[in-house]
């Protein structure tokens, strides 16, 4: 079995801190692993540390069976990214936005198939020749989804990437990201909303202090019961 | 990857609407500062043209006259404004442009503008190179500053980065996208100037002319990349857009105002001038040691008499072929010129050596280097000053050793004499030729190192930095 995503004993102390203890997790091919947990509960560093944005203290993550901090500049090719607050070039239009950095991961796309890129993840074809400068959160957050899918990539890091969302376009990211595991793309998601999680993810794990404290598949607990789980933990 | 950083700062920058009205004010700035420059050059250029053709008219129109009365009539030499001077003025300004050549003395070059011009000059002159060398950079600082900085505040950095590329990559795209943007602002001025010389009929075909308008846009070039990799390095060492803004005007008041007075005063202290009343006793002391053609009773002016006489063998000075009198002139003429050029030679050391502190100290900051540089390549730095004042006194001595000459040919009792009118018409005027960019080389080599070093440093230093972060 091969996973894309793997964490080994991976941990990151800050001076003041410790932000992630040895953290084990393996995602496979077609899986949706939802990331819950408070804020600074650790969700975003194991993001960042499989993005290699951050260099673990210990340990080591692997994407596609690649070690990150050995290859920082080649495992950006199997991954996508969203965060939780998508900035774009506020001079660039969404087209021109998309364009950028589909450009910068290797892919030339004609107009035509930006513009279908980015009115598939939602966003109204008359808004994409308009700076982004104009755009709101979410539509922002849209743009930003058009980019991830337009890399074509095997695993997917989102950030609490419906925030700023309309229920009707989280539904649809929610459709989208089961379009994609089925293609065989793995997810990591760090979110909030616990029946979001429930609903398109097919395992959950849940982060406090740092540690990964439980991981259930989602199809053993119901929503309540998955709210419930939380809560406990929390306390 | 590169390309496309590129052109999106480039697409970005001139979107924004307040770089569009920072690079019009500066593009404004350019192109009157080149116009006002041309004005003032032409009429510089006009008013010392006809001065020069005035006084060589007014020599070769002499009456019938003893020679040595032509050599105290004498003659003025203008310094005329070398082509590139409208964009440098250098030195110009304060340097004389005029110089009486007269018999026995080495007159200083007078007439500066700053001595005769009004409040202008006092305030500082608009001049092309001031908005090249100091607001140019100020434009470059205020529209790099945020190059790393604001990306990593707003996050942009980051969606940036998980595309695949490296922080090197990002660097040198947002260098050649701004420096894309600076050659917009800058461009159009340098080919308006460019346009201006050589539409001009004096210029039409002066290769020379070409070679230095040619390097002083390259050298330009350079010192605006500098300026655009050293912002960027510092925007991507700094925590802060804010930080970032600041360390960068502190180092534009350090380099653009605080070390050249800096190295001005310590070049005063360590090669201390003499005072112009200083020189002129000291020389008016020494040139008495000297023949004194104007006094019958100097004693060496006695033995150059008794050599003369032993020479022909005869035994009285009326019986000479020559003029005693014009030999002695010569003789006289010819120490006092040693004297003055003595003089002179160890004065233009001390200012030499004063400005060479500056060019070493270009190394430690560009903008002395490019301001050098710049004068050098516009002929109106000290060295081509210098060249002029030397063309000039070789002129004197020569005009005047030639007087001294035609007197020493009219025999004896050559005082009661005169000679015809149409001798000055023979005789060569002033005509001034700048020297070429060849000759002004070798003091161009320093401050060309220094810019070099500098950007081949800031790249190769610079960007190691950058590529050495790796927690975002």
């Amino acid at each position: 079995m091969t996973y894309l995503l793997e964490a080994r004993s991976l941990r990151k102390q800050y001076a003041d801190k410790l932000a992630l203890r040895e953290l084990n997790l393996q995602i496979a091919p077609g899986e949706i692993f939802c990331l819950l947990g408070q804020n600074g509960a650790g969700k975003s560093t194991t993001i960042n540390l499989f993005l290699g944005f951050v260099q673990p203290t210990s340990g080591a993550a692997f994407v596609n069976g690649l070690e990150v901090a050995v290859h920082p500049l080649e495992i950006k090719k199997h991954l996508a990214y969203i965060p939780e607050n998508v900035m774009l070039y506020p001079h660039l239009t969404g087209l021109e936005n998309l364009a950028l950095f589909s450009s910068l991961a290797g892919f030339k796309y004609p107009a035509p198939a930006l513009l279908d890129y980015l009115t598939d993840a939602g966003l109204p074809a008359e808004a994409a020749g308009r700076r982004v400068g104009t755009y709101s959160k979410g539509m922002r957050q849209k743009v930003g989804i058009a980019i991830a899918v337009a890399k074509h990539a095997k695993v997917l890091l989102l950030d609490e990437p419906t925030s700023g969302l309309d229920p009707k376009a989280s539904n649809e990211f929610s459709e989208l990201l089961r379009r994609l595991s089925g293609q065989g793309t793995a997810v990591l998601m760090a979110t909030h909303d616990i029946f979001r999680a429930k609903e398109v993810g097919t395992r959950v794990g849940i982060m406090r202090e740092g540690e990964l404290v439980d991981v259930r598949p989602t199809t053993a607990l119901n929503a309540r019961e998955l709210e419930q789980l939380y809560l406990t933990y929390m306390h | 990857m590169i390309r496309s950083i590129a052109q999106k700062e480039f697409v970005s920058i001139r979107r924004d609407r307040r770089f569009a009205g920072l690079s019009a004010l500066v593009l404004v700035l350019l192109l009157v500062a080149t116009l006002v420059g041309r004005a003032s050059f032409r009429t510089l250029q006009q008013e010392r043209q006809l001065a020069q053709t005035t006084v060589n008219d007014q020599f070769r129109n002499q009456p019938a006259r003893h020679p040595h009365r032509v050599a105290h009539y004498g003659s003025f030499a203008f310094r005329p404004k070398s082509g590139l001077s409208l964009l440098d003025g250098g030195v110009d300004s304060f340097t004389g442009s005029a110089v009486y050549l007269e018999a026995h003395q080495q007159n200083s070059v007078n007439f500066s503008q700053a001595q005769q011009s009004g409040s202008l000059i006092r305030f500082g002159e608009m001049t092309v190179a001031f908005v090249l060398q100091l607001l140019v950079p100020l434009l470059i600082i205020f529209l790099c500053f945020g190059a790393f900085t604001q990306e990593r505040e707003t996050g942009t950095l980051r969606l940036l980065l998980s595309q695949g590329i490296t922080l090197r990559q990002v660097a040198w795209g947002k260098i050649v996208g701004y420096s894309q943007a600076v050659a917009l602002v800058v461009a159009p001025a340098l080919a308006l100037a460019a346009a201006l010389l050589f539409t001009g009929e004096e210029f039409a075909s002066n290769t020379d002319l070409v070679a230095r308008l040619a390097l002083f846009g390259l050298s330009y070039a350079v010192y605006f990349f500098l300026f655009v990799v050293g912002s960027v390095v510092v925007s991507a060492t700094q925590a802060s857009s804010r930080a970032a803004l600041v360390t960068l005007l502190g180092l534009w008041i350090v380099g653009g105002i605080i070390l050249p007075k800096a190295t001005a005063n310590l070049g005063a202290t360590l090669y201390p001038t003499v005072t112009k009343a200083q020189l002129d006793a000291d020389v008016h002391e020494q040139a008495q040691h000297g023949i004194n053609g104007h006094d019958p009773h100097d004693q060496r002016a006695a033995a150059l008499k008794a050599g003369l006489l032993k020479k022909y063998g005869v035994d009285s000075e009326d019986k000479l072929p020559v003029s005693l009198a014009g030999v002695q002139m010569a003789a006289g003429e010819e120490y006092s010129a040693k004297v003055y050029q003595q003089h002179f030679a160890a004065l233009n050391a001390t200012y030499e050596r004063q400005n060479r502190l500056s060019d070493w100290a270009g190394l430690l900051n560009p903008y002395q280097a490019i301001r050098s540089l710049s004068m050098g390549l516009a002929g109106s730095d000290f060295a081509h000053y210098v060249h002029f004042q030397q063309a000039a006194e070789a002129y004197r001595y020569g005009l005047v050793q030639r007087l001294n000459g035609l007197q020493a040919g009219m025999g004896y009792g050559d005082k009661e004499r005169r000679l015809d009118a149409h001798t000055w018409r023979e005789l060569p005027v002033f005509s001034y030729q700048a020297p070429s960019l060849g000759w002004a080389r070798p003091r161009l080599l320093l401050p060309v190192a220094a810019l070099l070093l500098w950007a081949a440093g800031l790249c190769w230093l610079g960007l190691r930095l950058i590529s050495n972060f790796t927690d975002l």
